[in-house]
Order: C-alpha cells, then structure tokens, then sequence
C-alpha cells in the first residue's frame, strides 16, 4: 500500500520561515479510509499551526512512515477501524513502545465506551470521535499534543462506563495466565473445544481444562459468560470497530 | 414529565442543605421529598422501601464518604435518577461518582443555588455537569488508563515463581518460610525476592505489597 510523505526538509525560499514555521504540529495520519485521510488532510493543511507529515493506510505502513519522520512534536491519529494482525491496537501498543515521544490520538466513527477504553488501555493519550465539528477535531489534536487528556465525541458522556471497562480489563489481565488469554481470544471467535484446540495446536482436553480454569477465576459457570465479560472489557471485540 | 410526582430521596445531614432542597422541591411542581437519610444503611433502607425516582446526595456526609452511600444505593439495586452535591471538584472523587452513574454533580455552595433547576432538568433527561468537572474526571480517566496499563505490564513481567512469592509476602510469611513453603533455598528466595523488588520499583517487602495492592496484582486481607 502506497505511503505518501509530504514532508519537506526545508522551508520553500518564498516562505521567508517565520519563526511559527519551525513550531508547526506534525501530524501522520493512518486510517484505511482514503476519503477520511483525503478530508482529514485537507483540515489540518488549511491550519497554519500543523501539517500532515505522512499518512497509511494500515498499520505496518504507519509504522514505517513514522520511522521516517524526524519531528519532535507528533502527533499519530490512529483510526480504530484498523483490522487484521496489525490492527488498531496493535498500532496503538507499536507507537507507544518504538516512538515514545509521540502522542497518539485514536479515532473511531460512533465509538461505543469499550472500544474507547480499550484504546485508552494499550496507551493512546486521547479518542476524539470522527463524529465532532471539525474544529473541535483540531482542537482535540492540539490539546493531545501538549500530552493532556482528550476525550471528545458523543461517547465523552460516559466517562464512567470507560473507567470501568478499562478497571475490568485490568483486572482480568492480571487474574488469567496469558495461555488463558489467548483460550478465550479464540473462543471469543464462536469456535468449539476442539476448533480452539485446533486453532492453538493443542489436544482439546487441554482447551476444556483452561476454560474451566478461566470460568473458575471470572466466577462465572458457562463460555458465554466468560466471552461477554472478556467482550465487556474490551480484551476481545465481538463486532467491527467502526 | 409523568403525571404522578417524581419521588425524592434526600441523603444529608447539613440542615441547611436539607433546608435548601427542600425549598428547592417544593417551588417544583410534580417533586415530592418521600424520605431523608442521614447516612448510608438509613439511604439504603428508604430507597429499598420507597424506591425513589431520584436520589439527591450530599457526598460530604460526616462521618460517611458519600460516594460510598452511593455505591451501597447502587449495589442494592437502586437505578433511578442521582444528583450530587459535594464541596469536592477533584477529577477521582467526580469520576468515581460517574462510574456509579450520576445526573447531575453540583458544586456547594454556587450549585446548591441551583438545585432546583437541575432536579428538574435531570428528569427532563438531561445530564447537568459543568464542563470544568468532565474535564477534571476525563484527565483522571487518562491517570487511571496509564495506571491500569502500568499494572498489566508488570503483571506480565512477573514469573509464575514470583507470583508465588509476592503473594506469600502478602500473607505475612518470612524468607525462611516461603522457603520452607516453596521447598527452595533461602538463596534462590532472596533472589526472586529482590528481581520482584526491582520489577516492582520498591525497596522493601512492605513497599513491595503495597505497590502490589495498588497496582491491583493482589489483594490485601
């Protein structure tokens, strides 16, 4: 997929840089939605305090993209509409580790709590949801800039319901074995014992001894249970992002 | 707005802010005060026998957090509509109070003015919390991520050994008797004890349980 960088290394001779120039906001776009990105740029390039580095249209793209940029002040808006191996979350967890000096402002189409809170939970600094005035989608990129806390979009009504996604999601983190984790990942996907076991490359004795284990820690006494709480804390999605 | 009035539970002990809700229920058509409480298990009780449509709670209870009165209401099933009253704005104490569903989050003494309004306004089924407060609880929110991410990492970071140790500490337990417990040498427990000292960033076993317990990896009994 083709990355285009409009990156420029130095100021055109007409532009007589002021000093703002040096100042401006870099901001690298990745979204699979070349209608979103084309809008989304064309926002940001009418500002005079912020310029698309570069843009992607999927993760591993972005990924390279931004090991390009040289920027001290990035901003990474991450669409959470990403999907595959190389998903949304995973973007999210790759920027944090390799470029932490960037923020990264995730943003979703109608975003319902957990899918907020699970971008909040493998460390995006903010959500601002594509359903906002454009001016406060500007101004949620500045404010995450400056490393302060956004949340903008009708899902900033509940705040609470987050907190708690992110609470339970840590704490099933914590209780289950990452062999646990992954059991219920797949069951999550409507699979039997024995497609799991399949799937993990496991016998399915050993499939039905981890989900009894894992029903045991949520107390919780049947597989729907388990995958409805895991979908609750956004540790597993039972739909599509967007 | 239905036709039979909404019924208000009261949960304070200020005279004065009952005074001011009560004024402030009266001069409203369709609101009638069926009960106050001045405490936790008296709110309890009114909210299981009366069941309210709304709830107006006072946070800064003597003697009582009234954030957990609202948790109590909450776990004994109570679901109607709460406006909050507190001297507190600090993002824990207003996002603690969203997580346990609140319609309206006043600040004494300017929203204690305004009372009347937002009782009505919230059964209308409208939201009245002031801009400044959301902020103050979404930048918790970012706290509260951060710390819950931070806690998986280290849980992750742990062995199954360390684990193992951390909880025993927990319980109280010497070396030599998670030693004797574990069926390994004194040696091997010092050394697992001070790579969990170092995963967990602290310097003594009473740091070590207390840094556990808040990052939630165990629970203190």
């Amino acid at each position: 997929m083709a990355v285009r960088h409009r990156m420029s290394r130095r100021p055109s001779p007409e532009a007589a840089s002021p000093p703002a120039v040096r100042r401006k906001l870099g901001v690298v776009l990745i979204d699979p939605l070349p209608v979103v990105r084309a809008g989304l740029s064309l926002l940001v390039d009418e500002r005079p305090d912020m310029e698309i580095l570069a843009e992607a249209g999927d993760g591993l793209d972005g990924v390279d993209a931004l090991a390009r940029v040289r920027r001290s002040r990035v901003v990474v808006l991450v669409g959470l509409g990403l999907e595959g191996e190389h998903d949304a979350s995973w973007l999210i967890r790759t920027v944090r580790e390799r470029f932490p000096s960037h923020a990264i402002l995730a943003m979703g189409a109608n975003a319902d709590p957990t899918m907020v809170s699970r971008a909040l939970f493998v460390g995006a600094d903010g959500y601002v949801d594509k359903n906002v005035d454009p001016g406060d989608f500007l101004g949620a990129i500045i404010k995450v800039a400056d490393r302060e806390m956004v949340l903008q979009g009708p899902v900033a009504t509940a705040v609470g319901q987050i907190a708690d996604s992110i609470d339970l999601r840590r704490d099933l983190d914590v209780r289950l074995t990452g062999r646990e984790r992954e059991v219920l990942a797949v069951a999550a996907e409507g699979l039997t014992a024995r497609q799991i076991a399949m799937r993990l490359g496991v016998r399915e004795r050993t499939v039905t001894t981890h989900l009894g284990r894992i029903y045991g820690k949520l107390g919780v006494g049947n597989r729907l249970s388990a995958i409805r709480m895991a979908a609750r804390s956004g540790m597993v999605s039972v739909g599509s992002a967007e | 707005m239905s036709i039979s009035p909404a019924r208000v539970l009261v949960v304070g002990g200020h005279p004065v802010i009952l005074g001011v809700v009560r004024l402030a229920c009266d001069a409203l058509p369709n609101v009638q005060i069926v009960a106050e409480a001045g405490d936790g298990p008296a709110a309890v009780a009114a909210a299981t026998s009366l069941m309210p449509e709304l709830a107006v709670i006072d946070l800064d209870l003597p003697g009582t957090d009234g954030v957990d009165v609202l948790r109590s209401l909450r776990d004994q099933g109570f679901r109607g509509l709460v406006v909050v009253v507190s001297e507190r704005a600090d993002g824990a104490t207003v996002l603690g109070a969203m997580r346990l569903g609140v319609d309206a989050y006043l600040i004494k003494p300017d929203g204690l003015r305004r009372i009347g309004d937002a009782i009505r306004r919230v059964l209308d089924g409208e939201r009245v919390i002031d801009p400044t407060l959301e902020q103050a609880a979404v930048l918790e929110l970012g706290r509260f991520a951060r710390q819950a991410r931070e806690s998986s990492e280290i849980d992750a970071s742990l062995t199954s050994r360390e684990r193992e140790i951390l909880e025993l500490l927990a319980e109280g337990l010497t070396m030599q008797q998670i030693g004797r417990r574990l069926d390994i040498s004194p040696r091997t427990v010092e050394t697992h004890v001070a790579n969990l000292y170092r995963k967990l960033a602290v310097r003594s076993r009473v740091q070590a349980v207390s840094r556990a317990a808040s990052l939630g990896l165990i629970e203190l009994r």
